[in-house]
């Protein structure tokens, strides 16, 4: 009986801080695992068999797609919480300018969106002669809410276009264009 | 009678649910321009805030539906996508399209900066036409491209743009110097500059002669293939292998020529290479 009890009390006594020791590492991983949550809901299918003069080797293929997601991670977090953060290196030039405008007019209407369930299929269709920029076609699929504080004020599937160019940087693509279009 | 009463209600029910519906309503553009003003009409009766969110804008202000909504130009100068939102009992949305407007301004990037003569596909070039707001132009417009080297004309081509993009590739001219490309468009030029350089030396030929010091051997003119002097400072190895083993020298190219002074008492044989290229070989007979 005695026992027993005792090891009753030990594994309490043990599981206790090890319960604490789990929670402080979520609590601590939580923006990480949160990030990673964001990154894993963006979908990216890429394809470049069309893209041309210049044919993109694989390593070229797995950096763009990887930056292009990327840089809708942090778009959507952006719109969702007014940031300009995360705007930071994922984009430059006059996406980067637009991008940081559109968070700006969001801020002072007190207006955010929700980018969720995003799915991007993309096509590269031009990458030039000296690999310094490539064109792609992204026919993006996603659930956008958009809120007014915190009321909805519209909340939508939708499936949009866009034509985007992206440049290398020192160890990055950026996206420096991305427009909206009717169709391709 | 209690059935009939059911259905009346279910279709009253509807027309008061179809009423609330129609009762405020949006019409957005069809299309427009970047920089443009626009005007969206509503439709109903009262007050309402109305939305407009979009790249580069968003926008919240209380409207009287029943009357038109004017965008400011200054709203709309980023092409994309834009969403209207009308909310009054409930929220209406409808999207539209803002396009780019007519061309402003041309980016022109060409690769390389310096390029050896006569060189096929070494000389690239892409531009990208951009209206006022720098939204890309996705309507197909003609970029002409040229290239001239002292006001002779080595390359010219019109190219259309696909997808807001039109690109060159063409063989570099066989003259060294300096060569000025354009991009034009209607008004617009984008203008870049490259230098040609003479490439690989051909034939290279070299001469030596004995001194009291050692051997003066030194090249001919050096010139590629197309006749192009070799730029100053280019290098060209002077071997010489004697009874005492191997010795390399060195020599930079001083307009057009490469010298150098090679110790050596014996019979030597001396041979010259620059870059990939082997020149002839002489031999030196031994100091008398």
């Amino acid at each position: 009986m005695i026992p027993e009890m005792t090891i009753s009390e030990t594994t309490q006594s043990k599981g206790a801080p090890l319960f604490c020791l789990v929670l402080a590492g979520i609590l601590f991983l939580a923006p990480a695992l949160n990030s990673f949550a964001a990154d894993a809901s963006v979908q990216v299918q890429l394809d470049v068999k069309k893209a041309g003069p210049r044919a993109v080797e694989d390593l070229t293929e797995r950096g763009i797609l990887r930056d292009y997601r990327l840089a809708w991670t942090s778009m959507a977090q952006a719109f969702q919480f007014n940031s300009f953060d995360p705007l930071e290196g994922p984009f430059s030039g006059e996406a980067k300018h637009w991008l940081r405008q559109a968070v700006t007019s969001q801020q002072q209407s007190g207006l955010s969106c929700r980018y969720t369930n995003q799915n991007h299929r993309v096509d590269a269709v031009f990458y030039s002669p000296e690999g310094d920029v490539i064109e792609l076609h992204d026919t993006a699929q996603y659930h956008l809410q958009i809120l007014d504080g915190s009321k909805t004020i519209d909340d939508q599937d939708v499936t949009v276009h866009y034509v985007v160019l992206m440049t290398p940087g020192a160890d990055r693509w950026t996206i420096r264009q991305l427009q909206a279009v009717p169709q391709f | 009678m209690p059935r009939r009463f059911k259905i009346f209600a279910l279709i009253y029910f509807a027309a008061a649910w179809a009423g609330v519906c129609s009762a405020q309503d949006l019409r957005v553009p069809a299309s427009a321009s970047a920089g443009e003003g626009t005007t969206i009409s509503t439709t109903g009766n009262g007050k309402a805030t109305f939305y407009l969110v979009g790249p580069g804008a968003s926008r919240k202000s209380d409207v009287s539906l029943g009357e038109d909504i004017h965008l400011a130009s200054q709203d709309l100068q980023t092409a994309g996508r834009y969403l209207a939102i009308l909310c009054a009992d409930t929220c209406h949305s409808s999207a539209f399209y803002l396009s780019a407007g007519k061309p402003a301004s041309l980016s022109f990037i060409v690769h390389p900066s310096r390029v050896p003569v006569a060189l096929n596909d070494a000389v690239s070039g892409v531009a990208f036409p951009f209206d006022q707001y720098r939204n890309l132009v996705l309507t197909p417009v003609s970029v002409n491209f040229q290239l001239t080297a002292k006001d002779v004309s080595l390359f010219s081509r019109s190219v259309r743009t696909q997808n807001g993009i039109a690109w060159f590739r063409t063989t570099s001219g066989k003259s060294a110097g300096p060569v000025r490309i354009t991009a034009s468009l209607d008004d617009l030029t984008a203008t870049r500059a490259l230098q040609q350089v003479a490439s690989d030396p051909c034939n290279l030929r070299i001469t030596g002669q004995r001194t009291k010091t050692g051997i003066l051997v030194q090249t001919e003119p050096v010139h590629d293939c197309t006749g192009n002097v070799l730029p100053d400072g280019t290098i060209v190895t002077f071997t010489a292998t004697g009874r005492d083993g191997k010795d390399t020298v060195d020599a930079p190219i001083k307009q057009g020529i490469a010298r150098a002074q090679m110790d050596s008492a014996g019979p030597t044989l001396i041979s010259a290479a620059s870059g990939v290229v082997i020149g002839n070989e002489i031999r030196v007979g031994a100091q008398p």
